[in-house]
């Protein structure tokens, strides 16, 4: 069980000495309840405490690092079952698979696509995290060298797929530095793949469709000395994926089967339905997805998905806030503020696309609030308007001094007015009459 | 004059006998549910004689049975009467008639039986039934008599005629009783449910006029089992029957059933909506002007007696706009009077504010402050538009019972611009806002057996939640105990909700078994139990939206508060926002609370850790906003010198310098039983 | 009901039936149970498990504001309701059509009669249950829903939206002619909760009400609906029997995101299938019983995803055809 910060607070030296980094006990002991800082950052206690404090505190799904360089990439770390309940921390790596026997054109056609492609939304670039080999041909030494070649091209992380050791070692031969995960050991290699990953500092996911099994090879491996543990539960159809993903993250976040405490990798090819796998995996507690050459659409379909999945519900999302010109506008073109709480914008912007008109969308910034919200909570006000205004030279982009606000921000029109010197008009407090409001009411 | 006691029994001793007389088929057209009074009474579907004495004794020799098993055998024998009478209403018109009733576009049903003395009179109460959105059945001679006055009748005009005679007046009874199959899903035969439908939901009287034959009489009172009441403007007297003046038979019906038509369109020469809400009009845009410096001006809404209020009415005393120079400043007394079952006294001041929202909402009109000190301008354009100081209080009057349709029943406004009038009830009105200050002040929690929920923030707290009690507002600051119980009374399905508070179960800590009932319930079992009145053991959830947090320092055995403005760093070592990060969501933290500014000078304020004596550090903007309070506060209790005793960042931001503090000015926090 | 009858412990969603077959008064070859699950979905087996989701696809009266996307890919059919709606069944595979009056949408609509000729004319051009959706202007509200709900009288249709300040002429209009109502809020549990007490205060009973928590698109705003979903299943598991009812989910923005809007034509039937399918199959895990997508070709993907979420928990007959045979 999680312990409170007050219960924490009584077991730490309450010395106040600074050194976790804290200015007193009490503030490590609230980072120590929500799980995010360390026990050992404290030197002064004793063996015991350390223990039990880690036990209580400690995320209790281990953190794993995929890759090396820019786009290496972490997971695990999750305390909750529903997002709802805090929120999810750690997206999975999409890992798009190419395997040994495929011609040339075809895995470098696919090895281009996870090293360039990207697409852009809210402020993010997006991509597939990486390439996941497959080991078809039987041959060792081709397998080595079809890593090889790509290694040579593209610096993206890995999951190297065999389940024969030698295959495995003629691939860590290329890769084994960059830290790629090895996939997958079961009860008759674990040794040897243990050792592998020992020799190169590589994350292992062990692979067997019964739990137990699973708990009995992670401890196995731990036992031959490694941490970094992944577990793929070898799923034959999305519905045994989603049973025994949910179990064992059930069973790590209510923290009665710390076994089970790593992340999961969830190879969706063997699978087909390469979408839906897709979506499973990102709603349900993959921390590596294994996919298949999924075309642009499904990609950014997925990405989008595995975007909204992993944004945090108590703190939403917030667009920067300042001047979006929509449809191509110009100087005389109409001036819509609002807040920048992403759903109204999205929802906003939707709607003024859709309608075609040229504007601004002037966007102050009110944490992340709705209008609603913002307007009870004393967040809008005149003065913050007033700042924008100066802040985006909004005098200089337009050729009026018209400012339309949300309907809801109505009680501050008159104030505004005063604060800006702008002439301002209400509008609808529902987005979806934006465009009528635009098509019949405006003019500057 | 009738005695209603007296022709009762002749009535049933005649449908007894008619009963007995009975032969033939018996039944009705263009129905599922055979002879509907009968069938959901007794579950028996009628087709001759012999099963309707059956049934008729099945029912307890019920009259409505029996006036629906006479009517029901005319028809079988001789059809129905003719235009214009329509009698039995079949099914498909009768799914309309209910859809209208459910979907609120007929707010009601009434039916008006026998013949009136008085045309005039039985007319205009038609009329008002009609302007009130109820629809109409006529039984009886009241259909000639109306027809002859030149009243049209027919389904197209809500007056429905049933038939020539008094009997006709069953088939009201019979639309009630599938109204109830139909749509309230009671199964034939159910008696009980059928009761229970008729009362919980037939928005039905029935008015009755001289001149129905005896076995009329009897099946008419027959209806008040199915909860409708008889009312009576003359003719009758004794029985159940209610004796009223013409003018009010259709008020007092609606009332007894709880029937409310909903306002829609304002009636005034002005833009009226919330768009509005936050202009303001400058000197050079105004026409008049009232109160602000100028001249005396106050609100003042009260509740009364029903028949004190008429709804709608608007009257002004003194000077109208067309009287007044352009550019004058004007005394103005706005006297709202509202009157409502459900509407409190303790309501007045919440509904009085709106006042203030109200008047806004108009395009041209524009009011700031409150109480006494109210300023209202008009602008020059809707002046010149027809606008006159009447309209204000017709907005007003309207606005009111958009908004409060549950509340209220009637709103009346005056609107006094006569200076020494205004003057004059200036002082009364001071002493009411006195006297209402003095009841909310000194409202404890101990004097209310119900507290308040609120929900909201589980939109981003899924498991929180508010209780809000008279000396502990949300913790957002924004909501009051009677706020809440307002906001319930408008909206019972809302986000306020009442709390029983149940047996005690500890009171220090302010622990309630109905408390901790409710807030299991409402946080989705994530929550068992919660102290309203300490923060170390089971303390209220937190949402984010706290106006203040509260924490302990256990260096100094003390608490800290320290308030959402706070932007810099606290004896803890962590900010506002970095704290409200870590103790929000709907997360129970012993040790941390969220707080209203409001709760911080109750007696009840953490009285578990020894309340506001354990206060040692808060921000100076917090401290100097509660100062005044504070301090009176502290002088009530004895300890006027602790103000000067809590700490705050000018003389502690780290807690050894706050230690160092409090043991200089000997703060008594210090001395008190430790807090771990 | 005592223990004896009620094998399996524990709080169930409330089962919906949607449709009548001739026997019942309508003239549906098929009937439709949703809901009854005591799990999360997909993770029950036998009685626990529930009835299958269900797959809708939505079609339109006046296609002007319907996405050209769609409109391509069905060519004539959107000229004709009745031919659409047939071939939502037999040609795209959809478990049940969802019409949509979008002609009420128009400003001072009041063309009442085509409504109940076109119900009627897609009631006769189909075999499975139905979902009509009116208006969405208080104004012509008890118009509206009279005449559709008249026009299916015994049809049992699910008839849409409810919601907090417009429910009435819906509510009424499933009481007087027996049909099932979709009552929608705005993602917010404790909204869900209201309405379904306001509804019940009209008399409708509970097992004629499918929330609609409302469905952001795909990257705009989705997640809010995604965990919505999963709070309603959630709480009503607990024992929340205000919530214990049948969901439907409809991104209904969906072909209208830029991203869709924007499609190369070439691929633009790709990403439009692409961005119903991942938002539709993220409810059906988050707790959906009937979605509702508008691209024939998001259908055929739907089905075989559902095929494999369902395999082995339900009686083939139940999963994948007809219930009341």
């Amino acid at each position: 069980m999680a312990m409170k910060a007050l219960d924490i607070y009584k077991l730490l030296p309450k010395t106040n000495c600074k050194k976790c980094g804290f200015p007193t006990c009490l503030a490590f002991a609230m980072k120590l309840a929500s799980g995010k800082v360390d026990v050992d950052l404290c030197p002064d206690l004793d063996e015991q405490t350390r223990e039990l404090l880690g036990g209580a505190t400690r995320p209790p799904i281990r953190l794993v690092a995929i890759g090396a360089g820019e786009r290496s990439f972490t997971v695990g770390e999750e305390f909750v079952l529903y997002r709802h309940e805090r929120t999810f921390y750690h997206q999975p790596g999409l890992m798009m698979q190419v395997a040994d026997t495929w011609p040339e054109e075809r895995i470098e056609g696919v090895v281009a696509r996870v090293r360039d492609e990207t697409f852009h939304r809210v402020g993010e670039d997006l991509s597939v995290d990486g390439i996941a080999f497959r080991w078809e041909s039987g041959d060792a030494d081709r397998f080595g060298g079809v890593v090889g070649t790509v290694e040579a091209c593209a610096s993206v992380p890995e999951v190297i797929i065999a389940d024969d050791p030698e295959a495995q070692a003629a691939a860590l031969a290329h890769c084994g530095n960059f830290q790629p995960l090895i996939h997958a050991a079961c009860a008759d290699t674990a040794e040897a793949m243990c050792d592998l990953a020992r020799k190169y500092g590589c994350a292992l996911a062990v692979r067997a469709g019964d739990l137990e099994e699973l708990k009995r090879l992670v401890g196995l491996c731990r036992d031959r000395g490694v941490e970094n543990l992944m577990l793929d539960p070898a799923p034959a159809t999305l519905r045994d994926f989603l049973a025994r993903s949910v179990e064992i993250r059930r069973r790590a976040v209510e923290r009665t089967d710390p076994d089970l405490g790593y992340p999961v990798v969830f190879d969706t090819v063997p699978l087909g339905l390469p979408d839906a796998a897709t979506a499973l995996g990102i709603l349900k507690y993959a921390g590596v997805i294994i996919i298949d050459e999924l075309g642009p659409a499904s990609t950014m379909a997925a990405l989008t998905l595995r975007q909204n999945i992993y944004t945090d519900p108590q703190k939403p999302i917030q667009v920067t806030p300042g001047l979006y010109p929509v449809n191509a506008p110009t100087g005389s073109a109409p001036v819509l503020m609002t807040v920048n709480f992403s759903l109204t914008y999205f929802t906003l912007l939707g709607y003024l696309e859709a309608a075609g008109i040229p504007c601004y969308l002037f966007i102050v910034d009110t944490e992340g609030m709705s209008v609603l919200t913002a307007v009870a909570g004393g967040k809008l006000t005149e003065t913050l308007v007033a700042d924008a205004i100066k802040t985006t030279e909004l005098e200089n982009r337009v050729d009026h001094r018209v400012l339309i606000i949300p309907g809801y921000a109505a009680p501050l029109s008159g104030k505004i007015e005063e604060e800006t010197g702008w002439e301002v008009r209400v509008g609808p407090g529902d987005a979806a009459e934006i465009g009528e409001y635009l098509e019949t009411g405006w003019e500057a | 004059m009738t005695s209603i006691d007296t022709v009762l029994a002749s009535g049933r001793e005649r449908l007894d006998e008619e009963m007995d007389a009975l032969e033939g088929s018996v039944g009705y057209e263009e129905t599922a549910y055979a002879l509907p009074v009968t069938y959901a009474v007794t579950g028996m579907a009628v087709h001759d004689a012999a099963s309707a004495r059956e049934a008729y004794a099945a029912s307890g020799s019920s009259v409505l049975v029996a006036g629906e098993c006479l009517a029901a055998a005319g028809y079988a024998a001789e059809g129905g009467e003719g235009e214009p009478y329509t009698g039995f209403v079949p099914d498909t018109v009768l799914r309309r008639l209910g859809y209208s009733l459910v979907d609120g576009s007929i707010a009601g049903i009434g039916l008006v039986a026998g013949s009136p003395d008085d045309a005039d009179a039985a007319a205009a109460i038609c009329r008002e039934m009609q302007e009130k959105y109820l629809l109409t059945f006529l039984a009886g001679g009241v259909i000639k008599t109306l027809t002859e006055a030149g009243v049209k009748v027919g389904l197209e005009y809500r007056l429905v005629p049933l038939g020539s005679t008094g009997m006709a007046a069953i088939h009201f009874a019979d639309i009630i009783a599938r109204v109830a199959m139909m749509f309230g899903g009671v199964q034939p035969g159910d008696t009980d449910r059928l009761l229970n439908y008729a009362a919980e939901r037939a928005k039905a009287f029935v008015i009755a006029f001289p001149g129905l034959e005896d076995e009329e009489v009897a099946v008419i009172d027959g209806f008040r089992v199915l909860s409708i009441p008889i009312l009576t403007p003359e003719g009758y007297e004794g029985g159940e029957w209610i004796r009223v003046p013409y003018l009010e038979a259709v008020r007092e019906g609606m009332e007894r059933r709880g029937i409310r038509v909903n306002v829609v369109a304002i009636p005034i020469p002005m833009a009226c909506s919330p768009a509005f809400e936050g202009k303001s009009i400058r000197k050079e845009e105004m026409y008049v002007e009232f109160g602000g410096a100028k001249a005396a001006a106050f609100e003042l809404l009260r509740v009364r007696p029903a028949d004190e209020v008429e709804d709608g009415r608007v009257e002004v005393i003194g000077p109208e706009v067309g009287d007044l120079e352009e550019g004058s400043a004007v005394p103005l007394a706005i006297l709202v009077d509202v009157a409502g079952a459900s509407m409190k006294k303790d309501y007045e001041p919440v509904l009085e504010r709106r006042i203030h929202t109200f008047l806004n909402y108009g395009e041209g009109s524009w009011h700031v402050a409150q109480r006494d000190l109210v300023w209202v301008r008009l602008t020059k354009d809707v002046v010149r538009r027809g606008v006159a100081i009447a309209d204000l209080g017709r907005l007003l009057a309207s606005k009111f019972r958009v908004e409060f349709p549950d509340l209220l029943d009637a709103v009346q406004v005056t609107l006094v611009t006569d200076r020494e009038r205004v003057e004059a009830m200036l002082e009364e009105a001071r002493a009411i806002y006195d006297e209402r200050d003095e009841r909310i002040a000194g409202m404890k929690d101990e004097d209310v057996g119900t507290y308040y929920s609120c929900t909201l923030c589980q939109t981003f707290a899924p498991n929180h939640v508010c209780i809000i009690t008279p000396e502990r507002p949300a913790l957002c600051g924004a909501i009051t105990w009677l706020d809440a119980k307002i906001a319930y009374e408008i909206a019972p399905a809302g986000a306020n909700q009442p709390v029983e508070k149940g047996e005690l179960i500890d009171p220090v800590l302010g622990q309630f078994e109905g408390v901790n009932r409710f807030v299991k319930k409402a946080s989705h079992s994530a929550v068992d139990r919660v102290s309203l009145y300490g923060m170390m053991e089971e303390p209220m959830t937190c949402c984010g939206c706290f106006e203040c947090i509260a924490t302990i320092l256990p260096e100094v055995n003390g608490i800290m508060i320290v308030n959402r403005d706070y932007l810099g760093d606290t004896p803890l070592g962590m900010t506002f926002s970095t704290l409200a990060g870590t103790i929000g969501g709907g997360a129970q933290t012993p040790g941390f609370v969220g707080i209203s500014k409001g709760y911080i000078l109750s007696d009840r304020f953490l009285q578990a850790e020894n309340g506001i004596e354990r206060v040692v550090w808060m921000p100076s903007l917090l401290r100097n906003e509660l100062k005044g309070r504070l301090e009176e506060k502290l002088e009530r209790m004895g300890i006027p010198e602790l103000f000067d005793k809590i700490a705050d960042e000018t003389v502690a931001v780290s807690v050894e310098d706050l230690a160092e503090f409090l043991a200089r000015v000997d703060h008594p926090a210090l001395a008190m039983r430790p807090l771990i | 009901m005592s223990e004896e009858h009620n094998p399996e412990p524990g709080n169930r969603i409330l089962e919906v039936r949607l449709g009548a077959t001739k026997a019942e008064g309508g003239t549906r070859e098929r009937v439709y149970t949703v809901g009854g699950a005591g799990t999360f979905p997909f993770l029950g087996a036998g009685p626990a498990a529930g009835h299958p989701p269900r797959i809708a696809l939505e079609i339109c009266d006046d296609t002007r504001t319907w996405s050209p996307i769609v409109l391509r890919e069905v060519g004539d059919l959107a000229e004709d309701t009745g031919a659409w709606a047939a071939a939502a069944e037999t040609t795209f595979g959809a478990d049940m059509v969802r019409l949509s009056f979008t002609s009420t949408r128009q400003r001072g609509f009041d063309d009442f009669a085509s409504l109940g000729t076109t119900v009627e004319e897609v009631i006769g051009a189909t075999k499975y249950p139905l979902i009509v959706e009116g208006s969405t202007e208080p104004a012509i509200d008890s118009e509206v829903y009279r005449r559709i709900g008249e026009a299916a009288e015994g049809e049992r249709v699910l008839l849409g939206t409810a919601e907090a300040d417009r429910y009435r002429s819906v509510a009424a209009s499933a009481l007087a002619y027996g049909h099932a109502v979709v009552a929608q809020t705005p993602i917010d549990i404790n909204l869900a909760k209201q309405l379904n007490i306001l509804l019940h205060e009209t008399a409708l009973p509970p097992e004629r009400i499918v929330i609609d928590p409302y469905t952001g698109t795909l990257g705009y705003g989705f997640e809010y609906s995604y965990s919505v979903m999963e709070r309603i299943r959630s709480v009503a598991l607990q024992g929340d029997a205000d919530l214990a009812r049948p969901m439907i989910s409809s991104a209904i923005d969906s072909l209208n995101v830029k991203e869709v809007r924007e499609a190369d034509p070439e691929t633009a039937d790709e990403v439009a299938i692409r961005w119903e399918f991942y938002a539709a199959f993220s409810a059906l895990i988050a707790g959906a019983e009937i979605v509702c997508v508008r691209h024939p070709g998001t259908v055929a993907l739907l089905r075989e995803a559902l095929r494999a979420l369902l395999e082995g928990s339900h009686p083939q007959e139940e999963a994948y055809g007809d219930e009341s045979a």
